[in-house]
């Protein structure tokens, strides 16, 4: 279980620091170098690494969600952290990120030089390492490259976080591997930390709703007393709940095994929420929802951007389902009840 | 409203495991026709071996029967019970609400007379809430009972009364005097579905099935030591009873049988792209909802009162339910019928014909999204 305190220090540190004004403005800068500060200063990014569980950094990225936070806690700590640590490469203090690995991608590594194009690289412009996972000769391995080693094209996703296309032509840190470590791994654990990041938007894109709609009136009465958009009201909830009880389930996997139908079922239900949950936010809002001022776009946009990442839909939903199907139906039942103890995904 | 993470703990692992056993023993797969989850078979024979294994009545008094067992130990063996499409008409009822009302507003005498029988598996129980003229508004019920020497005479009629023509007892609920709230002055009495005062008409099924029914009470003669709980208070307790009624695999099960002979007709066959995307889906759906739902049943162990949590599981539990149906009809390339030999084929024809039930029975999603909205606005 995680410590409450722990969740609660970084509740304070992400209120206390991603206002309204601080995300808006690490989207027109591309970095949010106030927030950075005080996440390293209480060392939210790295807890998995020193003396922290995955899990508690997991919770701490789910807080993170609420918040939206435009920072590279999932990517430093959970993803470029751990390739290093696993390959016995040096984490350093900066903050880092991780090539996702998009099929369009042209990385190649001769001796200790990285060359080629990644694409949909988180913050790449501003990190101090980018740190890849590639195939070479069928042996994975990982690299590490400094700023110094690559020229990053600023790019954006839906909710305008840096996603940059970065081109490498440099020296490397070279290391094999972990055992266990290769693209699949990966990209489990990057759907992860996406599924720990949507929960917490989800949770928070419902507060935000069921206090919007308590404190507007029409007709004479809060917009919250009319059934039409209770009903609204309680689908931003069930997925909030849905989402979060799956998020909580991987999580709590994935500190015991690799957590594969774990990763994969949760992932499919965020993606599937992140169209109903933010629908029912949206049409609760009216137009006040779309306008650049209110804080609903801060989640909408990161909970479509998200469901993209790491597996779209289609991605985890034929994954799972052709499991599913292999392992015919004396299976199907427990997996629904105990996950990746009864099926491999 | 809050949904903590909960697990099975080894003890409760070992009793799913049991019931499994059992299930594989006693009923193996290709040797009954299996039911769409609460919606099965009635078979007290069925029932009564379940009540030896201690499975019936389990969250009832040790004293009484039962097995002093939790909410969540009842949730794994009903659940698997479910799955399995075992014939649990009899007991359910007794089993899921109106023993835990009696254990929890009844008199001594009331808990000895009934919680033994019921944790035998023999004694059945019809719900009496709904009339002609009340179904979601349920405070508005005209059936009333008029005090009289020793008792209270009851009139009136009940309707969709499940099972009323093979159950033993009923609870109804009724107005014993007219109050300024209208919440207030109701009853609730244990009245005996074979009493020769009553009359049962069965209300034919849209499929042709005659579970439901019209229950006529006509000056029926009610003691004062079946009123169950306090007089004038009827309403909090029928609410309370609701509350066992929502949320559990009950509202999350009743097409899974489908998926699963869906799956067992395929084998060996490639799975298409969106035939995967259904399974992958329901497949998480399941896993995710049921953890939902545990968490519900471990609030109640925790003497807390989850009644927004489970409407909000129901809501989306029940539509589910539906969503899985209408995704395998997408898949299959026949003409369902309740006469075909695959049980397969049976089982989607019987869905298809009360799917729309689901979303009705226990509390309208409406009426659920009422409650779930109330516990969101409360902060």
């Amino acid at each position: 279980m995680t410590d409450p305190l722990l969740i609660e220090a970084a509740e304070r540190v992400f209120s206390d620091t991603c206002t309204h004004e601080a995300i808006e403005a690490a989207e027109r800068e591309g970095w949010a170098a106030g927030v950075w500060a005080r996440v390293a200063e209480v060392g939210l990014p790295w807890i998995a690494l020193e003396g922290g569980s995955l899990v508690d950094a997991l919770q701490v990225l789910r807080v993170a969600g609420r918040y939206a936070a435009p920072v590279p806690l999932a990517e430093t700590g959970v993803l470029a952290g751990w390739l290093l640590a696993a390959s016995g490469l040096p984490v350093g203090e900066g903050p880092l990120t991780v090539v996702p690995g998009r099929p369009e991608d042209t990385l190649k590594i001769v001796g200790d030089r990285l060359s080629g194009v990644a694409h949909r690289v988180p913050w790449a412009r501003k990190v101090e390492r980018v740190v890849a996972l590639i195939e070479v000769e069928g042996a994975w391995v990982v690299a590490a490259v400094p700023r110094s080693g690559m020229v990053a094209e600023a790019r954006v996703n839906l909710a305008g976080e840096p996603r940059d296309t970065v081109t490498f032509n440099g020296q490397a840190h070279v290391a094999a591997a972990a055992p266990g470590v290769d693209g699949a791994a990966l990209r489990y654990r990057g759907a992860l930390t996406r599924v720990m990041l949507m929960a917490g938007a989800l949770e928070r894109m419902s507060e935000l709703t069921v206090g919007y709609t308590n404190e507007r009136v029409q007709f004479g009465r809060p917009v919250s007393r009319f059934q039409a958009v209770q009903q609204h009201l309680v689908q931003g909830a069930q997925d909030a709940a849905l989402v979060g009880m799956a998020a909580h389930g991987a999580a709590r996997a994935a500190s015991r095994c690799q957590a594969r139908f774990e990763i994969a079922a949760a992932k499919l239900l965020a993606n599937r929420a992140a169209h109903t949950a933010t629908r029912a936010a949206h049409q609760a809002h009216g137009a006040m929802g779309m306008t650049r001022e209110y804080a609903l776009h801060h989640l909408s946009r990161r909970l479509w951007a998200w469901r993209s990442e790491y597996g779209d839909d289609v991605f985890w939903s034929s994954r799972l389902g052709g499991a599913v199907a292999q392992a015919g139906a004396e299976q199907l039942y427990p997996a629904i009840t105990a996950g990746s103890a009864a099926l491999e995904v | 409203m809050r949904f903590e993470p909960t697990e099975l703990t080894g003890t409760e692992l070992a009793l799913q495991k049991d019931v499994r056993d059992f299930l594989a023993a006693e009923l193996p797969p290709g040797t009954f026709v299996p039911g769409l989850g609460m919606g099965a078979a009635r078979d007290p024979a069925f029932s009564r071996k379940l009540a030896r294994r201690g499975w019936v009545g389990m969250a009832l008094p040790r004293r009484f029967g039962g097995g002093d067992r939790s909410a969540v130990e009842r949730f794994v063996v009903v659940e698997e019970l479910l799955r399995w499409g075992a014939p649990v008409g009899h007991h359910w009822v007794a089993d899921r609400q109106s023993g835990p009302l009696i254990k929890r507003f009844g008199t001594e005498a009331q808990k000895q007379r009934f919680l033994p029988q019921i944790c035998a598996g023999e004694l059945s129980f019809s719900i009496g809430m709904s009339e002609p003229d009340s179904g979601s508004d349920l405070a508005s019920v005209k059936t009333r009972a008029t005090r009289v020497d020793g008792g209270w005479l009851l009139n009136g009629t009940k309707v969709w009364t499940s099972g009323a023509h093979v159950n033993d007892w009923f609870i109804v609920l009724a107005r014993t005097s007219d109050e300024a709230d209208r919440h207030e002055g109701l009853s609730q009495l244990l009245v005996d579905l074979r009493s020769n005062d009553l009359r049962v008409n069965p209300i034919p099924f849209l499929d042709g099935t005659t579970h439901f029914n019209e229950v006529l009470l006509t000056e029926v003669f009610v003691p004062d030591e079946l009123v169950l709980g306090e007089v004038g208070m009827g309403w909090a307790q029928n609410t309370s009873e609701l509350a066992y009624e929502r949320g559990g695999p009950d509202r999350w099960l009743s097409t899974y049988l489908v998926l699963e002979h869906f799956l067992r007709e395929r084998a060996g066959r490639a799975t298409s792209e969106q035939a995967a995307a259904l399974l992958g889906e329901a497949t998480a759906r399941w896993w995710a909802l049921r953890q939902l739902s545990l968490s519900v049943a471990r609030q109640m162990d925790r003497g807390e009162a989850p009644a927004a949590e489970s409407a909000l599981v129901k809501e989306m539990g029940t539509r589910f339910e539906q969503d899985v149906l209408n995704g395998v009809q997408q898949l299959v390339d026949l003409e369902p019928s309740l006469e075909s030999s695959s049980v397969f084929e049976q089982l989607l024809a019987r869905a298809i014909l009360t799917a729309p039930s689901f979303t009705i029975r226990g509390g309208t999603n409406e009426i659920l999204r009422s409650v779930a909205a109330r516990g969101l606005r409360r902060p």
